[in-house]
């Protein structure tokens, strides 16, 4: 029986493990140095996060050990209960204004969205693969949309429109790599875009045009060409009129919803420490415990959301370059794992996961040098959070899972 | 099915990666732009963003009388700010803040309301607290988060005098000031001069402000000294000597008492201001430090106006006391024989109107018309002059003009002339009418009381006057004047004979001391505000030195029984006091 695990184990694409490991240890030298001087509340976060590793680990092993034939079978059934889960916070009390964590008398509370994350995940590669014939029919896309749309929509009203909008993140890659025609892509994507391009006439008459373009290309020039046209120039020209009718107070309260940085005080203070931080860092940052926006606190969060301005404030733009460069060869890693996995469910659970991580980064990345509105999502490995540690590592174990070229 | 076969094309894996790698390539521009190519931007911002540079306040210019006594006095106070964004527990703080200086919280939240601005910037909660309150409030530091103060110059009156006027008082600097006086660097809560000397010399009192560098961190906490930055240390204001004299002027407020109206003392010969008092005036200790809105409406409402200065800002007719200048005008330009006489019998007919005089003075030459005050004596002689040259006879001894006295504000007051009065009542719309009102100091005439000391000086000094100032300083020379010698020996015998002769209607000016002489002129100025104005004005010498006094009383009645009385004590208390110094 040890054996058997052994070999598993074994045969698993260990290689991962080493990158993960060096994105571990720069977030802890860089949550050290913040404990390392502070003596206030929160100080814990360099200990709890080393102490966090150890469940991480168990639980890596956990996602890894498990068979695959057990989670494809079951995947269903863990999704509907993960999504009573995840509605659970809605029953218990605001935390912070908000409904995201459950309280079981733990030293910790628990943040069940993260669960969802992979869950979800999995569910969806077992509808693709499983309908892996009629990919190309539009129905089947259609059919698969509600396995993220649910959870997302939950949890976008916890409220946590960064977690929401993750979760949404692998619906396109995963549909692409399954095989669905790029046409039917694009279809998905064109209602956001007709309506997002709306505020702007100028925008909007690009997108119109790059519309027909398209449409006419694939040679989709039928009624049904001209329908997708004209129904997504109606999305467009109805949306402003829908918007306008709101109240100021409603629009307000949409607008610092997506862009917080337009309360001045709040958000965009966050975003302005963080930028300084960055920036006068420099090619080789200030030195480990030496940044004046980090010990100082200037930084808001910093051993979460903005852990990237402390490495970039001590460590300079060489430290982030590395950190980088450490990602993309682990999202390479995953993808190349994707592309030679033993079977298409397997390779869709990595293709979701890979798309996980690469929205956390690089969401987590652009707000922190201000190029995205403050969404306050993570940087996998690196920031503080025992819950997001946890998934990351089980994302992780499923990953050295269903990277495996025996199928188990 | 996990037998569902795994066969991608190889396409699909290189348009992913390449999105990979595109996505983390736009991260590293970014890192690259922000860290590399904007560093020294950041760097800087970086730098102010952890360094404060609070100001120090420099202590303000005292005020000192013409003896160097002081009249105005700074006295070091406290003001408790709290910052917003520091702040951890709000009701604590108050608490604490409400135990030790006694405010109470309903008082301590209203204010913070009033002046929150945003949760940077330091919100004035309490002021004026004292060094033991400060100390208590220290050693509760720690449980304190957000709460800081800073040491503030206030004003103190510590003489017995007002003089409110003179001295001015300061005031919470505003917008407009802190726009655009970019050179004295103000603040807001910073006081600035707002009248009187306070104001007009305000960059003497002033000083420059120090600056004093710390390193903070994001919560304001002080977290050690900058090396390579030096604190500037302030430089205090200079202090300022007027030529007050502290005894005459607190005598003359507990004179004037509740009496409206305006004294002024001067010596002729160096154009010293030795008094000033404009009543009603105000406690000038309100306005130590920040002046509460309760007060500062109490006064602004006042239907007496205590905050007008009466003696630069306060246009008066001036009645009789202007008949110097048209006798002058009709000297210098031989209109009138001194010995050419004019019936008074008390009224007098001019076309359609009757003028009425303050008597029935029978022939009258110009003495007597000067002595007796006689109207109808001008209003014949009037008629010999014209208007334009009256107009600029009056401006040459400062009516209608500013005197240049050192104070803010001052206003000019109003002589007609021919283009006034066309303006006024159009080319045909007035006639030598309006000339008989001009010649007694009535009508269109407007004056105020720093002119008439101005006016009383140079005829004082036979024209040798200095421009008239009340803080000191070096370079000054006399000015004279194109009046004959002859004229001026004249018009002072005529101010003479006010006084002592039998009719005189100065009279009652006259101290009776030997060796003082007294040389006068009353008004009684007729105004639509009730009663005339009491007017004096004149000077005294006693052959070593002059003193010259304007005295108005609003509504006073007549100058001669009204003003008099009271230049003579002034006349008196001058005399007494410079006898105690020889």
């Amino acid at each position: 029986m040890i054996d058997f695990y052994l070999s598993k184990i074994k045969s698993s694409p260990l290689g991962i493990l080493w990158i993960v490991f060096s994105l571990i240890l720069i977030g802890l030298i860089s949550l050290n140095s913040i404990s390392v001087i502070d003596s206030q509340s929160s100080s814990g976060a360099f200990k709890k996060q080393l102490i966090f590793i150890i469940p991480s680990l168990i639980l890596m092993l956990g996602s890894l050990l498990l068979s695959k034939k057990f989670i494809h079978e079951r995947i269903y059934y863990i999704y509907i209960f993960s999504i009573a889960f995840v509605s659970f916070p809605f029953l218990g009390n605001e935390v912070q204004g908000t409904y995201r964590w459950i309280d079981l008398g733990l030293p910790f509370n628990i943040q069940p969205s993260e669960s969802v994350k992979w869950i979800a995940i999995i569910a969806l590669a077992r509808f693709l693969s499983d309908r892996d014939k009629h990919i190309t029919n539009f129905s089947t896309i259609i059919y698969s949309l509600p396995l993220l749309l649910i959870p997302s929509i939950i949890v976008f009203n916890q409220p946590d429109l960064g977690t929401a909008s993750v979760l949404l993140s692998p619906i396109i890659p995963m549909l692409y790599w399954a095989g669905a025609k790029p046409y039917h892509l694009f279809l998905i994507i064109a209602p956001f875009l007709s309506i997002l391009s709306a505020s702007n006439v100028l925008i909007f008459t690009v997108w119109i045009a790059i519309m027909a373009l398209v449409i006419f290309a694939l040679r989709k020039h039928g009624w049904h060409g001209i329908a997708i046209f004209f129904i997504n120039i109606f999305l467009g020209l109805i949306f402003p009129l829908v918007w306008n009718s709101l109240r100021d107070y409603q629009k307000n309260r949409v607008l610092t919803f997506i862009n917080p940085e337009l309360d001045p005080l709040g958000a965009g203070y966050q975003i302005i420490q963080s930028k300084t931080a960055l920036g006068s860092g420099g090619l080789w940052g200030k030195g480990w415990g030496e940044g004046t926006q980090t010990q100082l606190k200037f930084l808001p969060v910093q051993e979460s959301d903005f852990i990237v301005s402390v490495i970039g404030e001590e460590l300079g733009f060489v430290a982030l370059f590395v950190m980088i460069f450490l990602f993309s060869i682990f999202m390479y890693r995953i993808l190349s794992l994707s592309y030679n996995a033993s079977d298409k469910f397997s390779g869709l659970i990595l293709i979701g996961i890979s798309s996980i991580f690469l929205s956390h980064i690089f969401v987590n990345c652009a707000m922190v040098s201000g190029m995205m509105p403050v969404k306050g999502l993570p940087l996998p490995f690196i920031s503080y959070g025992g819950s997001f540690l946890i998934s990351c590592f089980i994302m992780v174990g499923l990953i050295l899972n269903f990277g495996r070229e025996q199928s188990y | 099915m996990l037998k569902t076969p795994n066969n991608i094309p190889k396409h699909r894996f290189y348009i992913l990666v390449s999105i990979v790698f595109f996505l983390n390539f736009i991260l590293l521009w970014r890192f690259f732009q922000l860290q590399v190519l904007n560093f020294d931007f950041y760097e800087q911002r970086a730098k102010s963003n952890y360094i404060r540079a609070t100001s120090i306040p420099s202590s303000r210019g005292l005020i000192l009388d013409r003896h160097k006594k002081i009249i105005v006095d700074n006295y070091p106070t406290y003001i408790l700010y709290s910052i917003g964004a520091e702040v951890k527990d709000k009701n604590k703080n108050f608490e604490i803040i409400n135990e030790v200086t006694g405010l109470s919280l309903e008082q301590l939240n209203k204010n913070h309301n009033n002046y929150y601005r945003n949760k940077f910037i330091p919100t004035r909660l309490a002021k004026d607290l004292n060094i033991t309150q400060l100390s208590r409030l220290e050693e509760q530091k720690n449980e304190l988060n957000g709460i800081i103060y800073k040491q503030y110059p206030e004003r103190i009156y510590s003489s017995n005098i007002r003089a409110s006027h003179i001295l001015g008082y300061l005031k919470q600097v505003d917008k407009n000031i802190i726009t655009n006086d970019e050179e004295h660097n103000y603040e807001f809560d910073d006081l600035v001069g707002w009248s009187g000397i306070e104001k007009k010399y305000e960059k003497t009192l002033r000083g420059s402000k120090g600056v004093s560098y710390f390193q903070v961190d994001a919560f304001g906490r002080e977290s050690g000294r900058i090396d390579g930055t030096n604190d500037i240390l302030p430089a205090p204001g200079s202090d300022i000597v007027t030529t007050i004299d502290l005894d005459l002027q607190k005598f003359i407020e507990n004179k004037l008492d509740r009496l409206k109206g305006v004294v002024i003392v001067s010596n002729p010969e160096s154009g010293e201001i030795l008094a000033m008092i404009s009543s009603p005036d105000y406690d000038p200790s309100l306005f130590r430090g920040f002046v509460s809105n309760k007060d500062w409406k109490s006064l602004i409402e006042n239907t007496d106006r205590p905050l007008l200065n009466r003696a630069t800002n306060g246009t008066y007719p001036p009645g009789s006391i202007f008949k110097m200048v048209v006798a002058i005008e009709l000297l210098e330009r031989n209109l009138i024989d001194v010995n050419w006489q004019v019936l008074c019998n008390g009224e007098y007919e001019f076309f359609e109107s009757t003028h009425k005089c303050t008597g029935s003075h029978g022939y009258v030459n110009l003495n007597d018309a000067m002595t007796m005050s006689c109207n109808i004596f001008f209003y014949e002689a009037v008629q010999k002059i014209r208007l334009d040259n009256l107009a600029k006879r009056s401006k040459a001894l400062f009516h209608g003009l500013p005197t240049g006295i050192d104070l803010p504000n001052e206003m000019k007051g109003r002589v007609p002339d021919r283009a006034y009065m066309n303006k006024l009542y159009g080319t045909d719309g007035w006639s030598t009418g309006a000339l008989l009102n001009i010649s007694i100091g009535q009508g269109e005439v407007l004056v105020t009381p720093v002119q008439m000391i101005a006016y009383i000086n140079t005829i004082a000094t036979y024209g040798n006057y200095n421009p008239i100032y009340i803080v000191k300083n070096e370079d000054r020379s006399a000015i004279s004047t194109s009046i004959s010698k002859l004229t001026w020996k004249k018009i002072n015998n005529y101010m003479r004979n006010v006084i002592i002769d039998q009719n005189g209607t100065g009279r009652l000016s006259d101290p009776r001391i030997s060796n003082l002489s007294i040389f006068g002129k009353t008004g009684t100025a007729e105004n639509p505000h009730g009663e005339p104005h009491a007017w004096f004005i004149g000077y005294s010498d006693n052959l070593k030195q002059k003193n010259s006094v304007v005295v108005l009383i609003e509504n006073g009645g007549s100058g001669g029984k009204i003003a008099s009385p009271l230049a003579r004590d002034i006349f008196r208390f001058l005399n007494n006091k410079n006898k105690e110094k020889s």
